[in-house]
């Protein structure tokens, strides 16, 4: 290779000046102008894009980017004017069309422009911190257009008359509104907010303030919500085919306020056709109704709970003290039954299951069934109906239905354990009269209640059971040993009752005749034989007896009475007169019991064995006592006595109640001594506090009787009053 | 000399220790762990004889009496339950062996003059909060019978009714009342003590009462009995 001179290339800049045409930028804004103007008037077919993206390439390059921008500014604007006029000049309904049209026509003309300015808009736009093209002309209609002092004012009212007449019944065209709307939200939202949404939402309130005065003036409740749903839902329904969904929440919120916020109370409270008259009139519609309209304002289910509330209370109280109900103790309890199911649907079929309109159900239900002491009596009874013949023929998924609804009652009561000492008086007198309807029925129940109130609760119940069942293996047990001879004396049937088990009875026992004493010795020796160390008491007082009996003409009955009784009747196989002295003298039976024995042989229609002179209802103590020949009956077995449950008279109530209070006392007395001794040191309220809670489930003491047995335990050296103050108490170990 | 029962000696100390000021005299002797002036057992014993039961070795009713008289006091009076108290007593009208030696040792007698001197010393101790509080309380085990927990009702209005003569209570005369008419029962030894701080705390017109106040019920319907029959009125 040769040595060739090495040339080094060099770049350098033009040595000369490139000049530019000074008349080169005017010339090619004037390109761009026409070009703009022909866009507008819609004669862009003709022009070619490339050619004029070169264009404005070349002046922004060449640094007229200012220019470019600024002469774009101004045409824009000419034009814009000039659509103004144009829309201003449409004559009444035109007026939304034709703006709409021009709309699209310079969204139309914007593209293309922004198009062929592209490369202005990316590079001298930024860097210069100009408005990018595209929302330089949305600026420029806002302002021309929208905002133009003829057109901003009259597009509004436009609006606002549409949906107003809309809302009167006329049909819109709403593809119209939903475009009009939507070049609001492309200027911005807050153009769509200052100039529609803000005015729209006044003028809403204000006609619907003015609609729901109108419609409460002259319609009922459940009309009045009717019309109040439909509304709201066409409002709903206008926010999504012409309006910004965002104005949804806001407008159904005035809706909301201006007609039911605003009436609330009025609407609860209407008569005849309010809350209270869709409550008793199990109006379901109506209430879902209300309940779902309510529940978009604030404070909606409170006045609707409260009102309840207060109506469940009053309805309960007037049930619970009329003293007509009070007469029939079943009946008490199927009404307190049947409210509470009238009660439950309607919070199921209307309110939705809604648990605090059930625990408002609930507290009311506590508080007006507590009002009455003797619900837990009467709430017994009912059950002791229930299980001696209301259960008869009843399958076993309904029989579990009515006990459970039973114990929803029992759980509202506040003394449990009065409702214990009867259910168990009730339960002793259904199980030694062997009227029970079904053994399974009964244990169910006793399962509900040892679930709900514990072991301790049922444990002495379910120790009657057993006493039941025992005595039957222990009179099996007698007649097939030798102590059961006794060829044809009478049949014995004997229940063994562990004292602690059975309420206690005082029973003063009675003269049995010799035939029922023999074979009872008899019985006793077996027993003692097989079980020593106890001791047998015959009740005398709850027994019952079969005796055959043949009368005047020869009639045999079969008459069922109860062992007193039995034991006057035998006294009538030795005489056929006796006076109420003798048969006192012989029997032995105490004086309040002998009379009412007597009255239920000698003065009860169809039942009058005996025959008493003088006929008078009462029992006197000189009146004489005849074996009734001349009785007659249809059936050939007679009831006369039977131990059956019933509603307390006034002294017994008397007697069962202070029973309670005294059994209240050691479970205080226990209560206050479990709490000292963790606690060790207390003082009186929060001890009184405590044992109020651990006894609630039974019962609700008394803080005066608390204070008493304080002092009591005080007395037995349990307690002391703390040295320093004295509103402590310290225990004793 | 004359208020404290003490000796010469002791009263000069005092007041010396309190630069000649009798209040300051009384603050320094009082505080001073009692000095015990020595006592004679052989004339104690000689005293003790004198007023015991021929039967029983005990002082009994008549000894009690004839002491009240060697010391020119009524038996019902008050000092009485003060010389039981100092002999902690365990029953009233009666004095063991044990407790009247005991009892007059800690006293600082032994003869019946020096005893009648101490008696106004002993009255005295009644003003004292203190002092009266524990021989109040004293007054409940003292005035029951042995064998009983509580103190029988006529016995408790009785105390009351001395003890509130010296500690003036206004309440006095209607609680007596209230229950002579309402309870009919023994007092209980908690009622007993609660009732002196009731005296103590609570004003007459009941402004301060506290129904929350843990008092014994028997007050509390004390408290009602006063209401109801306006005695006091409501709402104070």
């Amino acid at each position: 290779m040769s040595a060739q001179k090495k040339r080094n290339f060099k770049i350098e800049a033009f040595k000369h000046r490139v000049e530019v045409d000074p008349k080169y930028a005017e010339k090619t804004w004037k390109i761009l102008e026409h070009a703009i103007h022909e866009i507008y008037n819609h004669n862009a077919s003709g022009l070619s894009f490339e050619e004029l993206y070169r264009n404005a390439y070349n002046m922004v390059l060449h640094k007229y980017g200012e220019k470019l921008y600024s002469g774009l500014v101004t045409t824009m604007t000419w034009h814009l004017k000039e659509i103004a006029k144009s829309i201003e000049a449409a004559q009444g309904g035109l007026f939304l069309e034709e703006l709409n049209r021009k709309w699209g026509d310079h969204n139309k003309a914007l593209q293309m422009i922004r198009d062929i300015l592209m490369y202005m808009d990316r590079t001298f736009v930024p860097s210069n911190h100009k408005t990018p093209v595209h929302e330089l002309g949305l600026n420029l209609w806002r302002d021309n257009i929208i905002h133009s002092h003829k057109i901003q004012t009259r597009l509004l009212d436009t609006l606002l008359d549409l949906i107003h007449r809309e809302r009167k019944g006329e049909v819109i065209n709403r593809g119209l509104m939903r475009n009009i709307t939507k070049m609001l939200m492309d200027l911005g939202s807050s153009v769509y907010q200052e100039d529609f949404e803000r005015p729209f939402l006044e003028v809403s309130a204000s006609f619907y303030s003015g609609e729901s005065q109108q419609f409460i003036e002259c319609c009922d409740c459940g009309d009045y919500l009717k019309k109040a749903e439909r509304r709201l839902n066409e409002e709903m329904e206008r926010v999504s085919h012409y309006l910004d969904a965002k104005s949804e929440a806001k407008i159904t919120s005035v809706v909301e306020k201006e007609m039911i916020a605003n009436h609330m109370q009025r609407l609860v409270h209407m008569e005849n056709s309010g809350l209270v008259n869709m409550l008793v009139d199990d109006k379901y519609e109506d209430l879902s109704r209300m309940y779902n309209l309510f529940r978009r304002v604030p404070e909606g289910f409170s006045t609707i709970r409260d009102v309840m509330t207060s109506h469940l209370r009053e309805t309960g109280k007037q049930l619970v003290i009329d003293p007509d109900r009070l007469r029939d103790p079943v009946d008490f309890v199927q009404r307190l039954l049947d409210m509470k199911d009238k009660h439950d649907k309607i919070i199921n079929v209307a309110f939705n299951n809604d648990k605090t309109f059930q625990n408002a159900l609930n507290s009311s239900f506590e508080y007006f069934i507590n009002l009455n002491n003797r619900s837990p009596e009467f709430i017994s009874l009912y059950v002791d109906d229930k299980l001696r013949k209301g259960l008869k023929g009843v399958t076993e998924e309904d029989v579990e239905v009515v006990l459970d609804k039973v114990m929803m009652l029992f759980r509202y009561l506040q003394e449990k354990d009065v409702f214990e000492k009867y259910y168990k008086q009730h339960l002793a007198k259904r199980l030694l009269s062997g009227k029970t309807v079904s053994d399974d029925a009964e244990r169910s129940m006793i399962v509900k209640l040892k679930t709900e109130c514990g072991y301790q609760f049922t444990s002495k119940l379910e120790g009657m059971f057993t006493d039941m069942r025992t005595s039957q293996d222990t009179m099996q047990g007698f007649y097939a040993s030798q102590y059961s001879e006794m060829g044809d004396g009478p049949t014995l049937a004997v229940q063994v009752l562990t004292t602690g088990s059975w309420p206690t009875q005082p029973s003063a026992p009675c003269n049995l005749p010799a035939e029922i004493l023999s074979v009872c010795e008899k019985f006793r020796a077996y027993y003692l034989g097989t079980h020593t160390g106890r001791r047998l008491t015959w009740q005398t007082n709850m027994g019952t007896a079969d005796i055959k009996a043949t009368f005047g003409k020869g009639q045999k009955h079969e008459l069922n009475v109860s062992t007193y009784q039995m034991c006057v009747l035998m006294l009538f196989n030795s005489a056929d007169c006796s006076s109420y002295k003798e048969i006192e003298q012989a029997t032995e039976i105490p004086a309040s019991d002998l009379k009412r024995c007597l009255q239920s042989l000698a003065c009860v229609k169809g039942k009058n064995v005996l025959r008493k002179e003088p006929m008078s209802k009462d029992i006197a103590e000189d009146d004489a006592f005849y074996f009734n020949d001349k009785f007659t009956s249809k059936f050939i077995k007679v009831k006369i006595g039977t131990v059956v449950a019933q509603k307390e008279s006034e002294p017994e109530k008397h007697e069962t109640r202070q029973r309670v209070e005294e059994d209240r006392k050691p479970q205080i007395e226990a209560a206050i001594v479990r709490i000292m001794k963790s606690r060790r040191v207390l003082d009186h309220n929060s001890i009184v506090t405590e044992v109020t809670t651990q006894l609630q489930s039974r019962f609700l003491p008394n803080p005066v009787v608390i204070k008493k047995r304080i002092e009591s335990l005080i007395e037995r050296e349990f307690l002391e009053r703390d040295k320093a103050d004295r509103k402590l108490y310290r225990y004793l170990a | 000399m004359a208020i404290t029962g003490t000796s010469e000696k002791v009263a000069l100390q005092a007041l010396k220790a309190s630069d000649w000021h009798l209040e300051g005299a009384f603050d320094f002797f009082y505080s001073q762990p009692q000095i015990r002036a020595v006592t004679d057992s052989r004339h104690l014993e000689e005293l003790y004889n004198r007023y015991k039961d021929p039967y029983v070795d005990m002082i009994m009713v008549d000894g009690v009496s004839l002491l009240c008289n060697d010391l020119q006091v009524e038996p019902q009076d008050i000092v009485m339950l003060v010389v039981s108290w100092h002999m902690k007593a365990a029953t009233m009208c009666e004095f063991s062996r044990q407790e009247f030696i005991s009892g007059l040792q800690s006293l600082g007698v032994d003869s019946i003059e020096k005893f009648r001197e101490k008696i106004p010393s002993l009255r005295a101790e009644l003003k004292d909060e203190n002092k009266f509080r524990e021989i109040y309380n004293f007054a409940f085990g003292w005035a029951k019978d042995q064998g009983q927990k509580s103190l029988a009702l006529d016995t408790a209005i009785g105390m009351w009714q001395l003890l509130f003569a010296e500690k003036h209570w206004p309440l006095v005369d209607y609680w007596c009342q209230f229950l002579q008419v309402r309870h009919n029962k023994a007092i209980s030894r908690d009622t007993w003590s609660q009732l002196l701080e009731f005296a103590k705390t609570i004003d007459p017109q009941l402004s301060n009462y506290d129904a929350e106040g843990a008092w014994p019920y028997l007050i509390d319907e004390f408290v009602e009995y006063l209401f109801e029959n306006g005695i006091v009125q409501r709402g104070n």
